[in-house]
């Protein structure tokens, strides 16, 4: 057989991909048992709500090549559904004896990406146990539902208005729902159930990806624990006024925690104390192993806890719950009548008592932390907190309150020498400060050990580090004090004044910055903690927690709310899954209770009578109750359910929405009453040193803002937004961008003005650009030698404007080669561009008259992928002896690879570009380069129309102006006149 | 009609997103987000473009045998049976599509840019022949440049790496940050030029 040259490529080619089979063969051999992973076991997560669970197994070794570990998990031992993996790397394996998975925490279940249908694993038989992830089919999913605990998360437009009534009907009751598609959701996430069964398996993947035989499925139970303890719990007693004050570290696992409590337990108790925590620890094992094992007795503790409750308080789920709380003691007595709270305590005796910390979850486990006892301070120590403000963040969608306390701050972060004999010294330093004091000038005054100025620094233009000039003696200083003060827009005060020391470091052989101090304040010893809560809330959430140099924060609030609804039912004959079509709305100050309104107005109605109802048969069941705790009960039913009727009825919120006819129009009210209720903060901070020495501020309350008018009915039972709340706002013009609309203002007109003056007939004077001037001469190379121009228009995206400009000087130069009746190719690397690319060459032949000459082909796609785009077109340079080749758009690092090869081939080469970083090398390689500028200009120099010379000119007189800007911006700069830059933003 | 409608939707749109840039309004925003899930949409269709394109180029070479058809066949099996092996076996770590990228497309794409290495320096050779003045002066920069990179340079002379530094941050930081200012206002005026309608040869022709 006679080898030619089409019979090799097609054998190369063959080879090539005969090498894909190669890992399924190498597999092929191997003994499968050796494959299934080994010890799979599963073990209840200590310390968390009741649902995690962790997987662990012994890994294969190195030599197996395992590429990932997939795990499954099912309710039943024969359908295990995919839930996550483990890659490895292949080359080092799994370094430890055990691998783990967590299966635990609210994580991925379902969502619009999952596949349509269920589908088997890889390598599974028919009657194979294992499958992929749960397919986006209700009919499957939805019995899957009652065995997890299921969140979805719906977005607010979709809860509201794409939502199905859906009544479903039981022997017992109606009950009624809002149905929503899959699509309507934005995710749904699971959590496993305390006390159920799951079962689970695992899979190896080798390198060839094939999916080993599963490991047998292991049982997994997750259980119910009592909370973690908390390993760091201060008290500190506050003499003269006086006052207890507490501080912890928050749990990791926090997800069933109900209430943070404190409380006071007399030395004398300590023993009692310790045998009762002991009885609740055996409670705890012994609940775990009669869930195991029900014939085991139950265990019930005999002692009482004998520390008493003296502070309690809810710990707010799902948000960061405060870390800091007081209480302050009246008359020798801890009062709190909301937590039944009434006990004395000695004051002049504090050194008795003892104080513990617990967590209590919603199961009622409690877990206490280590006993301290309080570390006694007067008031005068507590830190003073500076006075703090809220506004909205300026030129933002909404989504941010700006918080800004203090005055600014400024220090040292580190130093070098600049020359041997250490008589020059960089200085590099920091600066914070908010908006209420705009920085002009940092003074620097720097003493020597003797307290002698040596420097004084006046930064008046801010660039984070100083040059100070040192004595002779310089390499003998071992220590610098420095001394900052500010100039500011507003006043900071003669008597604000920073202090820092740089001392030698033996290890870093420079001076190292030592603690900042205000006045006798060291600063880093204090973190400010910036509390906030909204309308909804009952508790205050901790926002942020930032150092004590930090002078404001920026609030993140967003303005996109979702809706958080359990999801245990479905419909699969509708495709639907099933929600609650009750939502909360606020919470009522004076009630404490949520105020929740439904999807529905007849349902809102029925619920009002089935509470009604409700209260009318406690009224008459009374009667017939003995027992005191049956009374209690039935009193607390009744005041419950008196208090919501009257909230559902006579709240203002309520009645606004039922004012309306239009149920859209009633949604729309109460979607919009919600967003404020959930976007609307009020703030507090805490400035502490992390161990109890804090100082809480007030609720900050904007002074001389009227009260919200209402008028506008969304603003109903707000009246304190914008004084106590501060609602996030929508900004219409960023005014950052001011000098940018100026110079485009600018630009446009003086556009207008020239294009005026060109279309009159005034000659506008353009230079001459050779690479543009040759582009004629270059394409008559071209027809005068029979050989083909290239035109490669960048290898950037049409949404880039040097591919834009490319592809306008792509059209001038066709119509010339159309003229000539010289071939273009145009290959292209972006997809978009291609058909772009297409219609002006075309157009191009069409305009010079010479459709006939217009070849489709002539202008084709090759790669996305940068090299092999330059393979191909350094191919067709080669192939097709190219006698002129334009490079006009966006390169990279393929420019000279393309360019050097048209050198060889001995093209005349025009290129023009604004990549900075590839100019050099067209300038190397080409004939003609567009240097930046040049390339955009290079159409209009073409075209020579007075619509397009007047734009250009237009750049001309604007680069002017900048030119003068720069000018005078330096001259003032150097005079220490800074007002001129700081006209203009940093970014 | 045929123009004049795609020249109003690039001139409103146009408008709207310069807007977009100055306001910084939920509305705006939310604007973005929408438009931006359109560009995910329209996407995919952009591939088929492309994918028609090589397919319609290298079918016509080999219909018409045009001389080195062969690589033609070549470039549609890869593109068949790359694709392929991706539809088949998926494109995760350890398939057969992966062992291509890795063993067969990352090795030539590494060649390609290996050659770079000696692009540079026959490009520098051409460069720094002092045939002028100004060649001459940018052939002392450069030495002095890339003398100021090596430890030696501190060796010969302290000076060299200060004047190393003088010359990346003053002369050429200006040099490069006039071109950059030259090249944002180009991209205005051609921007400009688009929204006004001025240039419309990216539609296929200029009037």
């Amino acid at each position: 057989m006679k080898l030619t040259f089409a019979r090799t490529g097609f054998f190369l080619f063959l080879l090539a991909f005969s090498f894909l089979l190669l890992p399924q063969m190498t597999h092929a051999a191997v003994n499968e048992s050796e494959y299934i992973v080994e010890n799979l076991s599963t073990a209840d997560i200590p310390g968390d709500d009741g649902s995690g669970l962790v997987i662990s197994w012994k890994p294969l070794p190195q030599e197996r090549r395992i590429i990932e570990y997939r795990i499954y998990r099912g309710i039943t031992p024969d359908s295990l559904f995919f839930i996550g993996k483990i890659d490895v790397n292949v080359k080092t394996g799994v370094m430890g004896d055990v691998m783990y998975y967590y299966d635990t925490d609210y994580n991925y279940f379902l969502d619009t990406q999952a596949k349509g249908k269920l589908r088997r694993e890889k390598g599974q038989k028919k009657d194979g146990s294992l499958f992929r992830r749960y397919p986006r089919d209700v009919s499957i999913v939805g019995p899957q539902l009652e065995h997890y605990d299921i969140l979805g998360v719906i977005p607010e437009k979709d809860y509201y208005y794409h939502n199905e009534k859906i009544e479903v009907v039981t022997e017992t009751d109606t009950t009624v729902y809002a149905g929503l598609k899959l699509h309507e959701f934005s995710g749904m996430y699971k959590k496993l159930i305390a006390d159920h069964v799951y079962y689970y398996s695992v899979v190896a993947v080798s390198e060839s990806r094939y999916y080993c035989q599963h490991a047998e499925s292991v049982i997994g139970i997750p259980r119910e624990n009592a909370p973690e303890k908390t390993d760091r719990f201060y008290a500190a007693f506050v003499e003269d006024v006086p006052r207890l004050q507490f501080e912890w570290k928050l749990a990791v696992f926090a997800d069933d925690h109900l209430d943070h409590n404190v409380y006071l337990l007399h030395k004398k108790d300590f023993d009692k104390f310790n045998k009762y925590l002991d009885e609740k620890i055996q409670k705890e094992l012994n609940d775990i192993a009669v869930k195991e094992d029900s014939t085991l007795a139950v265990y019930t503790p005999k002692s009482q806890n004998p520390a008493k409750l003296i502070f309690a308080r809810y710990c707010g789920y799902p948000y960061t719950p405060s870390q800091t709380a007081f209480v302050n003691i009246v008359e020798g007595k801890i009062v709190n009548d909301n937590r039944d709270i009434d006990v004395k305590i000695d004051v002049k005796n504090m050194e008795d008592y003892l104080f513990v910390f617990s967590f209590t979850d919603r199961t009622g486990y409690e877990t206490f932390s280590d006993v301290v006892s309080a570390n006694s301070t007067t008031t005068d120590q507590l830190p003073i907190v500076p006075p703090f403000m809220i506004i909205d963040r300026e030129n933002d969608k909404g989504d941010y309150n700006r918080v800004m306390w203090g005055k600014p701050i400024v220090y040292l972060t580190n130093s070098t020498y600049l020359n041997e004999k250490k008589t020059h010294l960089q200085v590099n330093y920091d600066f914070k400060t908010n908006k209420n004091y705009k920085v002009r000038n940092i003074f620097f005054k720097v003493f020597d050990e003797e307290g002698k100025e040596i420097a004084y620094v006046n930064e008046y233009y801010q660039d984070f580090k100083i040059k100070i000039k040192l004595p002779e003696n310089g390499n003998e200083m071992n220590t610098l004090f420095f001394e900052m003060t500010f100039k500011c827009n507003n006043d900071v005060g003669e008597d604000y004044i920073l202090t820092q020391i740089l001392q030698y470091d033996e290890q870093t052989q420079s001076l190292a910055p030592g603690d900042l101090y205000l006045e006798d304040e060291n600063v880093d010893d204090w973190e400010y903690y910036i509390y906030k809560r909204n309308y909804s809330d009952e508790e205050f959430r901790l926002s942020k927690k930032v150092a004590g140099t930090q002078r404001e924060v920026f609030d993140n609030i967003r303005y996109g709310n979702v809706h958080f609804k359990i999801v245990k039912h479905f419909d699969d004959e509708k495709n639907l899954f099933l929600v609650r079509p009750s939502f909360s709305v606020r919470m009522d100050d004076e009630k404490k209770a949520t105020i929740a309104s439904n999807l529905y107005p007849e349902e809102f109605e029925k619920t009002i009578l089935q509470y009604e109802d409700e209260i009318a048969n406690y009224v008459a069941s009374k009667d017939t109750l003995e027992s005191e705790e049956e009374i209690k009960n039935a009193d607390d039913a009744i005041e419950y359910y008196s208090k919501q009727v009257e909230l559902m009825k006579d709240h203002p919120i309520q009645k606004v929405a039922a004012s309306f006819n239009n149920p859209k129009e009633r949604i729309k009210f109460l979607d919009k009453s919600r967003h404020y209720a959930k976007n609307s903060f009020e703030y507090k901070i805490v400035k502490s040193n992390g161990k109890g020495i804090f100082t809480e501020t007030n609720i900050y309350i904007r002074e001389g803002v009227e009260p919200v008018s209402d008028e506008n009915i969304y603003l109903t039972s707000y009246t304190g937004n914008g004084i106590d709340h501060f609602f996030p706002r929508s900004n219409w013009f960023n005014l950052d961008m001011l000098p940018a609309v100026i110079a485009a203002l600018l630009f446009g007109s003086l556009v207008f003005l020239l294009i005026k003056k060109a279309k009159k007939g005034h000659d506008l004077f353009i230079r001459p650009i050779a690479g543009i001037q040759e582009i004629d001469n270059a394409i008559g190379r071209a027809t005068e030698m029979g050989k083909p121009i290239l035109f490669v228009p960048g290898t950037s995206g049409i949404g880039d404007v040097a591919t834009l400009a490319g592809l306008a000087i792509l059209g001038k130069v066709a119509k010339k080669a159309a003229e000539y009746d010289t071939k273009i190719l145009v290959p292209v690397r972006d997809y978009l561009v291609l058909p772009v690319a297409q219609e002006i060459v075309k157009e191009a032949h069409y305009e010079a008259g010479r459709p006939d000459t217009y070849d489709k082909g002539s202008v084709f796609f090759i790669t996305t992928t940068q090299f092999a785009f330059v393979a191909g077109v350094n191919g067709i340079m080669v192939r097709e002896k190219t006698a002129t080749n334009f490079y006009m758009g966006m390169f990279w690092a393929e420019a000279l690879l393309m360019t050097e090869t048209g050198s060889s081939t001995g093209a005349i080469q025009i290129a023009g570009t604004d990549a900075v970083t590839q100019i050099p090398f067209f300038i190397t390689t080409c004939d003609y380069t567009l240097i930046g500028e040049e390339l955009y200009a290079a159409s209009a120099y073409m075209a020579r129309e007075p619509l397009q010379l007047g734009t250009l000119k237009a750049v001309d007189y604007l680069k002017v102006i900048i030119l003068f800007l720069i000018i005078t911006g330096t001259i003032l700069s150097t005079t220490h006149l800074t007002f001129l830059i700081n006209a203009f933003p940093e970014k | 009609m045929k123009r004049q409608i795609p020249l109003l939707i690039v001139i409103i749109l146009g408008f709207i997103f310069v807007i977009h840039v100055f306001v910084p309004h939920k509305a705006s925003a939310d604007f973005y987000d929408w438009y931006q899930t359109w560009i995910k949409a329209i996407s995919p269709f952009m591939v088929l473009l492309g994918i028609m394109s090589l397919f319609m180029v290298h079918s016509t070479k080999i219909k018409r045998k045009v001389p080195n058809w062969q690589y033609s066949v070549i470039t549609l099996a890869s593109l068949i049976g790359t694709g392929a092996v991706g539809f088949i076996w998926g494109t995760q770590a350890g398939t057969p599509f992966m062992w291509l990228f890795k063993n067969v497309q990352m090795p030539m794409g590494a060649t390609m840019f290996s050659l770079l290495a000696f692009y540079i320096a026959s490009a520098a050779y051409k460069a720094f022949r002092a045939r002028s003045a100004e060649a001459t002066v940018l052939l002392i920069a450069a030495i002095i440049v890339m003398l100021g990179q090596v430890p030696i340079g501190i060796k010969i002379s302290k000076l060299i790496p200060e004047t190393s530094n003088w010359i990346l941050n003053v002369p050429n930081l200006a040099a490069k940050r006039g071109i950059a200012m030259g090249v944002g206002l180009g991209m205005t005026a051609t921007s400009l030029k688009i929204l006004l309608g001025i240039e419309r040869t990216y539609m296929g022709g200029g009037k």
